[in-house]
């Protein structure tokens, strides 16, 4: 017994010990900053002196700020690129399945943008962008348009976001389908080959809820990644864009604390960013474990 | 058994206080300084070999040419001070304000850093920046009545007021932005060459432009502009010749919606839309026309002593000129600066303004810098001789020096507490440029938005002074 319950102590030590790092790196890393921005956001910061406590007026006061809502409005209009993204990532993963000639090529095509840093997109899309120059509207003209200056114009600017967004996360997305694609069982298309089903039919049966967890966690990152976006808005448009129009909330916040000496206002938003996206999340898994059913 | 779990307890205890002194540096608790602040100034607080090696941190910021002549300085610094070691912190220019920020909230204020004008009361009321006063008026090495009083003053505080009192920080330099001129395309079309002292009015300013604005294939393009102005670096140029401004004398007043700014801005606005001598916003952003200037299709266009190296290899002459005078007959332009300060925590202050001297008020560092060609002298004997030297570009560098002691000024923002209502006014300004709504209309609704900020702004000043 006693044998029995100094190995089990020892165990518990060896545990806490392997488990200890991580933790300490939530606690001081993750845990602190999140407290003390909760904090913040009570208080009237402004990031070098003194906090006062101010209860609720930094979230009143968002409720009538003009900036902020345009801010969360652009931030919530870019996520219109999450259905794009996610309908052209699985046909490419289809296509890709079905072993085009070049698969392995055409896969580190759709890649390289994944792998590559943000900012150094940022900056090749904003040249390619360029309305006089770039490469966009040089090709529009070999059609005849003649393009807008996209990143200059209020309302070319989210879309134009939006593609550049698009194309950067479609390998990854792309990635994920293939997988889930190729562990789908071939028995299945079999059997409603041999009951005759046509294409479409064993698609909408078999591979879309298939791939259904697949969707849902790329739908579900897609949302809280789409909520912080931040390095395209700040490097492509430093000032927020035409009229504000591509400002993002974090960009926003960013502004706020470490351009307006506001911390504690930023806070606040960041607090509402951070249940926002917690709520948006519950939900979803809420109305994922509705629909889900067993495949035997 | 009760060895090892002794030894648990002692490591966990270890953790805790660690994880609990991490708290206190990430706070702005002051008292902490430096008490596990790692990182910046982990190298000044090794106490115990003081007297031997001083350890400093310079932390700044600026393009790849920039970086390297103050790397140089700062060599050329140690080798003058065998016992000072600096440790250099350099970001590009954009994430430079967030870095500093981060570090100052962290508790870990670099020793010696840059920092904008428009900081200096925050930085000031919350104590961060090392009062210079001192160290600098009594001091046999410097020569304050020999740099340029503009840029001083811009880093002065008395309390309530930015420009006066007490100095925080020195200039690393001044920029003036003054109008540069394609020559050789002024000589091909036979226009006068512009006076070099008298300005343009408005009106003449108009029709010179509007003679080299051409469309030079007959495509019914036009593809050589008479000028290109980004509205957030130039327009202040046509508003304050205008005898108008921002704000009021006390700066507490947004004062955008009196008739010589409604006239100011609607003429910036009419160079494109009723003129059409600059590029619309659908046809350039201020990268193309910079890129136009640098192709010589565009006849006027400001130019930075920082531009000056890039400039050499223009395929065209250019000069400089005062900018077109509105209704005050008086040319007036934006003249940027940057601040050297040091932080108040530091522990070795007189090493810190050491360093700061050497990089703004000394010969020898001087002429490092202005060699690289990325900034004008702040001594004004070694400017003066700098500008009479016309064999290099532009043959009229006097002009710089012009706008520094005559009519050069600082952007509003610097004097209010944070410049959030300063922005605003950019960030709805498109419409006005667009010619979808009137100057008129525009300040109509705008300078209440303005005034909110400004309050706001003021306010928090109020309460960052206790």
């Amino acid at each position: 017994m006693n044998a029995k319950s100094n190995l089990y102590r020892k165990e518990k030590i060896y545990g806490f010990l392997f488990i200890l790092p991580p933790l300490l790196g939530l606690l001081i890393f993750t845990l602190y900053p999140m407290i003390y921005s909760i904090y913040g956001s009570f208080t009237d910061w402004d990031g070098l002196g003194q906090m006062n406590w101010i209860g609720l007026s930094n979230f009143t006061d968002l409720l009538s700020d003009e900036l902020f809502h345009k801010a969360l409005f652009n931030t919530l209009f870019m996520m219109l690129g999450i259905p794009v993204g996610i309908t052209l990532a699985l046909l490419l993963a289809l296509g890709l399945n079905r072993g085009v000639p070049g698969t392995t090529a055409f896969r580190v095509i759709y890649y390289v943008p994944v792998i590559s840093s943000l900012a150094a997109v940022s900056i090749m899309w904003n040249w390619a962008y360029n309305g006089d120059y770039g490469l966009v509207n040089q090709f529009l003209d070999l059609l005849g348009i003649s393009g807008p200056n996209w990143m200059a114009n209020k309302y070319t600017v989210k879309p134009a976001l939006i593609i550049m967004a698009v194309w950067k996360g479609l390998g990854y997305t792309m990635l994920l389908y293939l997988a889930a694609l190729q562990s789908v069982s071939r028995s299945y298309y079999e059997a409603a080959e041999l009951d005759g089903a046509n294409g479409f039919q064993s698609f909408w049966n078999i591979t879309w809820p298939m791939v259904r967890p697949v969707t849902f966690f790329i739908i579900v990152t897609n949302i809280i990644g789409g909520s912080q976006i931040f390095t395209e808005m700040n490097i492509m448009t430093p000032t927020g864009g035409p009229e504000y129009a591509s400002a993002s909330v974090v960009f926003y916040i960013w502004q706020k604390a470490f351009g307006n000496f506001q911390m504690g206002y930023a806070s606040a938003m960041a607090v509402f960013l951070g249940v926002f996206i917690f709520v948006v999340t519950l939900i979803q898994f809420r109305m994922n474990e509705k629909q889900s059913f067993d495949v035997d | 058994m009760f060895k090892k779990k002794g030894w648990f307890t002692l490591l966990s205890l270890v953790l805790m206080v660690s994880v609990i002194l991490a708290g206190c540096g990430g706070g702005n608790d002051k008292a902490s300084s430096g008490s596990n602040s790692g990182g910046e100034t982990a190298a000044n607080t090794d106490k115990k070999d003081s007297g031997e090696t001083k350890n400093l941190t310079f932390m700044f910021r600026g393009g790849t040419d920039e970086q390297k002549a103050y790397e140089g300085v700062v060599k050329q610094f140690e080798a003058d001070h065998p016992n000072v070691k600096v440790k250099i912190v350099v970001t590009a220019a954009d994430q430079y304000a967030t870095k500093l920020k981060a570090s100052i909230t962290g508790n870990s204020v670099p020793d010696v850093f840059y920092f904008e004008s428009g900081d200096l009361k925050a930085y000031v009321n919350s104590g961060i920046l090392l009062d210079l006063t001192g160290y600098i008026e009594n001091n046999p090495n410097i020569d304050l009545n020999n740099i340029w009083q503009y840029g001083v003053d811009l880093y002065r505080y008395d309390g309530t007021m930015a420009g006066q009192g007490n100095l925080y920080g020195m200039p690393k330099d001044v920029g003036p932005f003054a109008l540069g001129y394609n020559k050789t395309m002024f000589e091909a079309a036979g226009v006068p060459l512009p006076d070099n002292d008298k300005p343009y009015t408005w009106d003449e300013f108009i029709k010179v432009a509007q003679q080299l604005t051409i469309d030079k294939d007959g495509d019914g393009k036009k593809d050589q502009f008479g000028a290109g102005f980004n509205v957030q670096w130039a327009l202040p140029a046509f508003v304050w010749s205008n005898g108008a401004d921002w704000l009021d004398a006390t700066k507490t007043k947004v004062t955008i919606d009196e008739p010589n700014f409604i006239e100011a801005l609607q003429f910036f606005a009419d160079m494109q839309l009723k003129y059409g001598i600059t590029p619309s916003t659908e046809q350039a952003q201020t990268l193309d026309t910079y890129q136009r200037w640098m192709k010589g299709e565009m006849a006027f266009f400001p130019v930075g002593p920082w531009d000056m190296s890039t400039y050499e290899k223009l395929p065209f002459e250019y000069d400089l000129i005062p900018y077109p005078a509105g209704s005050t007959g008086k040319s007036a332009t934006w003249t940027g600066s940057l601040g050297i300060g040091a932080s108040a925590k530091t522990k070795h202050p007189d090493e810190a303004v050491e360093l700061i001297n050497y990089l703004t008020a000394s010969k020898e560092g001087m002429e490092a810098l202005v060699q690289a060609k990325v900034q004008i002298p702040n001594l004004i004997d070694m400017a003066t001789e700098w500008a009479a030297d016309t064999t290099t570009k532009p043959a009229n560098k006097e002009e710089f020096l012009q706008v520094v002691n005559e009519y050069g000024r600082v952007l509003p923002g610097h004097y209010t507490y944070n410049a959030e209502w300063y922005s605003l006014f950019y960030t709805d300004i498109q419409p006005v440029l667009d010619g979808k709504i009137t100057a008129a209309e525009y300040v109509k609704e705008e300078q209440p938005k303005m005034q909110k900020l400004l309050d706001k702004a003021v306010e928090q000043e109020a309460k960052s002074k206790k």
